[in-house]
């Protein structure tokens, strides 16, 4: 008898009844396979591994609960509603009844995602935990052409460049970008918001080409989804900083950028969250100003000129974009940042970041990847023009410490500003330090660009920048913060300093080692010390001192080298061992080894490297 | 019918045109052509008008002819090219387009090429109006006439606008019945009365839109996004239901290696690139890293869409399960043993060595004083040693290699029992005082006739005295692998492990008897040892450990190590506790109140085990192996009886070398003194001390 016999009238039990396949689950949802594969898009749902797969092992599982769970669900309904509704449109154009099609094309049933959002990720920093794939996506269908009679819908390529630009404008006005990285595959930015870091990859502004081994439709059913998650992420961000969403844009310059530029876009969306961030933080302050009037008339005085903002809101948006777009000083323009977010309390790393590139004034040329550039400068506190329409300030102007270049060789300099590599902005960001300009010079091959994602102690390679980097570093935050004492030699606590990051781990042990001699030093010290009270001669003290050093040579004599000791307590610690744990502990040991193993061929390739350039 | 007259007149009206745009024609000044082209245009005209008083059938052919009139008094030119309609690819590749009415060629015209062409066509205004006539081969320049008439075809009118297409009309024919109608039925009432029918699906959609069934406004369009997550304060509510969530792995971060410009380091070599076209294709790196000089060369990605692609994939299809990662430090998984320090003392390094033996030393011997060793080896020697001197007293040539020697354990009856080839030698040391010399030389004195007696083939052994030296020797039918001595010195046990159902035999010497208690093994014995305390005989086989009961002569155990071969066991003084070695380098710890499985499986050795040991007061147990170490354990046997007994590792003592790929082959306790004995292939004896 089979072990998974069940007789007839008992229930089914265990991964059996725990678990069907995926063409039985279809089967009961009675739905189509692409509809089946949309719904578990939409929901969440996943196959899970069964311990035991009663039904075969090539097959996909999922669990009874989750399917039935789908099952439950309005969407389903939803779905047969819209599949009959599209029949019936057939059905009245095969008549000729142009009148009852129009009639029904008008209105076709529709569904809403909000409620399933809001059933996947019951809190805000749940949906935010989930976002990296979300962001990814998006940004990558932003970045798709948008040509009609493709199979992407021109205006979810434009929803979705409009969805990106107001994540980025959030990121960059509340300065919570940390990290970025260019990599051949695109650009990572990392993000902490609300204590969470999101990850996310824009492919590079070039054009990007359809091609025919993907499945469009899953893509986009994933698509839609991650819309309105962003959507809905967007509106609670900005609701948290109190901005309307969506921003409201000048439906004048809106054209424009749409028709000529994508990237001022951006710094429409900028502009944009200056000016209501400036009406917004004035609005408080107002309050404040006031607050012993009382509260209903104040609310009520609020409110009036909230209707009033609103109503001539057009035209005072327009006063404010026309006033910044030409004459934008750069001035003004950090004025307003600071209006807007300087009176939050802040964390240091975030005050940190907002003030890298305090000091400096950018200007991009043509040349450089501006959409990245205008969202990363500004989100650490520079300010940027760059070459083109619509730009705050022009090349000439005399205050621009940085032009951002990226060509062979530079005509006309101005000797008031530097000229670097675009790399100097995004390894300067992952430092958190103001790099040196001179290896980021025109026409130079800049230094490697090293991602600030890999723990390199934790790798057991530390590349030969990201040394150069760290010291850097050190000196900065030494120049920043002189700490006293340290010079003196005060190796009290290598530890203490290790936590400050002063020095690396090599030189903590160091100066372990040296405070250990200094304290061996010390008691021989107080030991001649003793004896000299005690007085005992020098020479006899020696002598007695040989003796003791002898009779300590026959003792250590006998344990055989270090290594070998090394080896038996090992061994010895591997026999008490239980299996399991000794298993795991060989497992961890290989995979030890092979990490070794890669850290030496980079070292070997680093030797050769270096000796082919001696050569 | 004015269509189609209208459609005469313009095929009338071009027809003509072609010929008359040569060469010379073009030559003409425009004004003078327009003049001429009006004159015609009226000529006809007034042809026409002159004609309408006559028949009526007459009229298109009269503007036929008036066309046909004005074409000839037009143009004098005859049509160039008389070939006909046939397709002009037949004079693709002559030099002539065709014959003219005298039936000369007509010869292509030069090419202009296209530059010039241009340049022309910029030049001149006109250009617009000239058209290619490829069937004579030249350029036509429409007038400004002829593109007003092609304005008016274009828009659907007559081409001239002199025509009215909406005459009146006018019946010119007479007939009888002319004042009637074709039809005098009488007006259907369903011409004037409203529709029932319709009626009935008025009210239908009367009643539906009343209804609500029929909407005609498109639906309010509410706002997409709004504050889906308030505040998110009470924690109950934001909890999701259901089966609990696996998050998706997230995808893994860059390294350094997919920078757009890494470090020198990251990039395979050439050689590398070419080692990976040698591997397959699974095993292929899926990235290569790659150099760019500066950002402007960075290419798109072309595999970002697929990448993207293959995330959903794995999103939505791959099935989750939760595995646990284990993230700790592999030292924090070696167990914490109590310090080395509290459990001395223990053998630890190695103090005295014992020189002399020209052969691998098999098996040595403590006697129980802990005076005395002796050791035999395979060059056919058994030496005796004093302790602590390492003073070799005497030497015993047994002739055949020494498989295993064992002193009685009764201290005033100094007897050696050596085992060698098929023979055990009972040898008298010599040690001891007179009296006891005397006795042991009594025992140890076998009538010649006993032996010829028990000299049949029943009898398993024979009780020789020995020829060379004082003692008895025991002959077998096979190779004596093992002896060892009962706890009163009187019996004792020899293992023929090739002996069949003689394997184990059991002698007493006061009686010089041998019995066969053991019939029936199932596998070949290794070795046999007595319980220290009460009648047991443990027998292990290659397989497992056999416990009998002597005085009633049954087994009561079975001890099922679980090992491949037991090349070894050692019952602990208590008598609770026995440690079985096994060739594949195992030590099994046997607590024979807990079960017949071990208690404990010790994999301390990579080779071998030759031999384990107890010692008699310490808490001590060693084992030594091929590959010349020596395992000293503390076993602690508590004897409160719910504790288990304590097992730590204590050290790993070097010092014998390989030779012939064996290492160390016994190893001894001192019966007193925390010391081991070990007896190496390279035949030295050592001796570790605390």
């Amino acid at each position: 008898m089979p072990k998974h016999y069940r007789p007839p009238g008992k229930k089914k039990e265990g991964n059996a009844a725990k678990y069907i396949t995926r063409t039985k689950a279809v089967h009961h949802l009675q739905v189509s396979l692409p509809t089946f594969r949309k719904l578990c898009i939409l929901k969440g749902i996943f196959p899970r591994e069964p311990k035991k797969k009663v039904e075969g092992n090539h097959k996909t599982y999922y669990h009874t609960k989750d399917i039935a769970f789908v099952a439950h669900d309005p969407l389903v309904e939803k779905f047969r509603d819209i599949r009959a509704h599209k029949r019936k449109v057939k059905k009245a154009l095969a008549r000729k009844n142009r009148e009852l099609a129009d009639r029904l094309l008008n209105r076709q049933p529709t569904y809403k995602l909000d409620r399933l959002i809001l059933e996947r990720y019951p809190a805000f920093v749940d949906a935010l935990r989930d976002l990296d794939d979300c962001l990814t996506m998006v940004h990558l269908f932003a970045a798709l052409p948008a040509v009609g009679g493709e199979r992407i819908q021109v205006e979810r390529i434009h929803n979705c460049r409009r969805l990106s630009h107001e994540w980025q404008a959030y990121i960059s006005q509340t300065h919570s970008l940390r990290k970025t990285f260019i990599s051949v595959k695109g650009i990572y930015y990392q993000a902490e918001v609300e204590g969470q870091k999101i990850t996310w990859l824009t492919p590079h502004a070039l054009q990007q080409v359809l091609t025919d081994d993907v499945d469009f439709n899953v893509m986009l059913t994933f698509l839609e989804f991650y819309e309105a998650l962003l959507g809905f992420v967007n509106f609670k961000l900005y609701h948290s900083i109190n901005v309307k969403y969506p921003p409201l844009l000048d439906p004048q310059l809106e054209a424009l950028a749409a028709g000529r530029y994508s990237d001022s876009w951006l710094l429409l969306v900028f502009l944009e969250l200056y000016a209501l961030c400036r009406y917004v933080s004035a609005a408080p302050e107002r309050q404040l100003g006031d607050s012993q009037a009382i509260s209903s008339s104040e609310n009520e005085q609020s409110e009036d000129k909230k209707v009033d903002a609103q109503t001539d809101e057009s035209d005072l948006r327009l006063a404010q974009l026309q006033h910044q777009l030409p004459a934008n000083e750069p001035g003004t323009l950090m004025h307003l940042v600071e209006d807007a977010t300087g009176a939050d309390d802040e964390d240091n790393e975030t005050k940190e970041c907002k003030n890298l590139f305090k000091k400096f004034k950018f200007f991009l040329s043509r040349e450089v990847p501006r959409e990245s550039l205008l969202f990363i400068i500004p989100a650490f506190g520079g300010v940027v023009s760059w070459e083109g329409d619509g730009s705050p300030f022009k090349e000439s102007d005399e205050d621009i410490t940085h032009q951002i270049v990226d060509r062979p060789t530079q005509g006309h300099m101005f000797l008031s500003r530097e000229y670097v590599q675009p790399q100097w902005i995004y390894d300067c960001v992952n430092a958190r330090t103001i790099l040196p300009t001179e290896a980021y010079l025109v026409g130079r091959v800049p230094p490697a660009h090293l991602s600030p994602f890999v723990d390199n102690e934790a790798e057991g390679y530390v590349p030969e920048y990201a040394e150069t980097i760290k010291r850097l570093q050190d000196a900065a935050s030494k120049q920043v913060l002189p700490m006293p004492g340290i010079e003196s030699g005060d190796l009290d606590d290598p530890q203490n300093l290790l936590a400050e990051g002063i020095i690396d781990r090599t030189e903590a042990s160091e100066a372990a080692e040296k405070k250990r001699k200094l304290a061996m030093l010390e008691k021989q010290y107080h030991d001649e010390l003793n004896m000299e009270l005690q007085g005992i001669t020098y020479s006899a003290s020696l002598s007695n001192k040989n003796l003791q050093s002898s009779v300590e040579d026959v003792q250590e004599d006998a344990p055989a080298d270090p290594e070998q000791m090394e080896k038996d307590t090992r061994d010895l610690s591997m026999v008490a061992m239980s299996r399991k744990k000794r298993r795991l502990y060989e497992a961890m040991q290989i995979s030890k080894e092979r990490k070794k193993a890669n850290v030496n061929i980079l070292k070997e390739r680093k030797k050769k490297a270096e000796a082919s350039k001696k050569e | 019918m004015a269509k189609s007259r209208a459609e005469a007149d313009h095929v009338e009206q071009e027809e003509p045109e072609e010929p008359s745009e040569n060469g010379f024609v073009r030559e003409f000044d425009h004004q003078e052509e327009e003049s001429e082209r009006s004159d015609a245009v009226g000529s006809s005209e007034d042809e026409g008008s002159s004609g309408e008083g006559e028949k009526d059938g007459e009229d298109d052919e009269e503007i036929h002819q008036s066309a046909e009139e004005s074409d000839s008094s037009e143009d004098e030119v005859a049509p160039r090219n008389t070939i006909g309609e046939v397709p002009l690819e037949w004079y693709k590749d002559e030099e002539h387009i065709g014959f003219d009415i005298t039936g000369k060629k007509i010869s292509k015209q030069a090419r202009k090429d296209k530059i010039d062409s241009f340049l022309a066509g910029v030049d001149d205004s006109k250009n617009w109006r000239k058209i290619y006539d490829e069937y004579n081969d030249e350029e036509v320049e429409l007038t400004k006439e002829e593109i007003r008439i092609i304005r008016r075809l274009l828009k659907g009118r007559t081409p001239h606008a002199e025509v009215d297409p909406y005459a009146p009309y006018v019946d010119w024919f007479d007939w009888e019945d002319k004042g009637h109608p074709l039809s005098n039925a009488p007006e259907p009432k369903r011409r004037f009365i409203p529709s029932k029918w319709e009626q009935k699906k008025v009210v239908q959609y009367v009643r539906a839109i009343r209804k609500g069934l029929i909407k005609f406004d498109k639906p309010k369009e509410e706002p997409r996004f709004y504050l889906l997550w308030g505040d998110d304060s009470s924690v109950a509510e934001n909890k999701r239901h259901g089966l609990s969530y696996i998050p998706a792995p997230k995808p893994k971060l860059a390294g350094h290696e997919e920078s757009y410009n890494p470090s020198i380091e990251y990039i395979p070599t050439q050689e590398e690139m070419n080692s990976y076209q040698l591997m397959y294709e699974e095993d292929r790196p899926k990235y290569i890293p790659r150099r760019y000089e500066s950002l402007r060369s960075v290419p798109a990605y072309e595999n970002s869409l697929k990448e993207g692609f293959d995330r959903c994939l794995d999103l939505y299809l791959c099935p989750r399960t939760r595995k646990k990662r284990i993230n700790i430090d592999p030292e924090s998984l070696k167990p914490k043993l109590p310090s080395k320090k509290d459990l001395k003392p223990y053998p630890l390094t190695c103090y005295l060595e014992y020189r002399g033996h020209s052969g691998p030393v098999n098996s040595i011997s403590i006697e129980v004083s802990g005076q005395w060793i002796a050791s035999g080896s395979t060059d056919g020697t058994v030496r005796l040693w004093e302790v602590e001197t390492g003073r070799c007293l005497r030497v015993w040539d047994v002739g055949e290699a020494v498989q295993h020697l064992a002193w009685n354990p009764l201290p005033e009856l100094p007897i050696l029992a050596v085992s060698a080839g098929h023979k055990v030698h009972l040898l008298n040391t010599g040690l001891g005082d007179a009296e006891e010399k005397m006795r042991i030389k009594e025992l140890l004195h076998v009538e010649e006739v006993l032996t010829d007696d028990a000299g049949n083939s029943v009898a398993a052994v024979s009780w020789v005295q020995h020829e060379k030296h004082d003692g008895i020797t025991l002959e077998h039918l096979k190779t004596v692998s093992t002896v060892e001595w009962h706890r009163k010195g009187d019996y004792f046990s020899t293992v023929m492990p090739s002996g069949d159902s003689r394997a184990v035999l059991i002698h007493q010497l006061s009686k010089k008897h041998t019995a066969n208690p053991i019939k029936k093994l199932r596998a070949p014995a290794v070795s046999a040892v007595f319980h220290p305390t009460r009648p047991f005989f443990f027998v292990s086989t290659k397989k497992n450990v056999r416990v009998y009961d002597l005085s009633k002569n049954k087994l009561i155990k079975k001890l099922d190590p679980g090992l491949r071969e037991v090349s070894s066991i050692a019952i602990h003084p208590g008598g609770d506790n026995v440690i079985v070695g096994s060739k594949e380098g195992k030590m099994c710890w046997f607590d024979m109140d807990l079960s017949s499985q071990p208690y404990k499986r010790l994999p301390a050795h990579p080779k071998d085990i030759t031999n384990v040991a107890f010692h008699r007061s310490y808490p001590l147990f060693a084992s030594c192996s091929d590959d010349c170490t020596a395992y000293v354990f503390h076993g602690m046997v508590y004897s409160d009886l719910n504790q288990n007994p304590l097992i730590v590792p204590l050290e790993i003592l070097h010092g014998h070398t390989s030779s012939n790929g064996r290492g160390v082959l016994d190893c001894k306790f001192h019966p007193r003194q925390p010391w081991l004995f070990t007896a190496g292939a390279d035949s030295v004896i050592k001796l570790y001390c605390h």
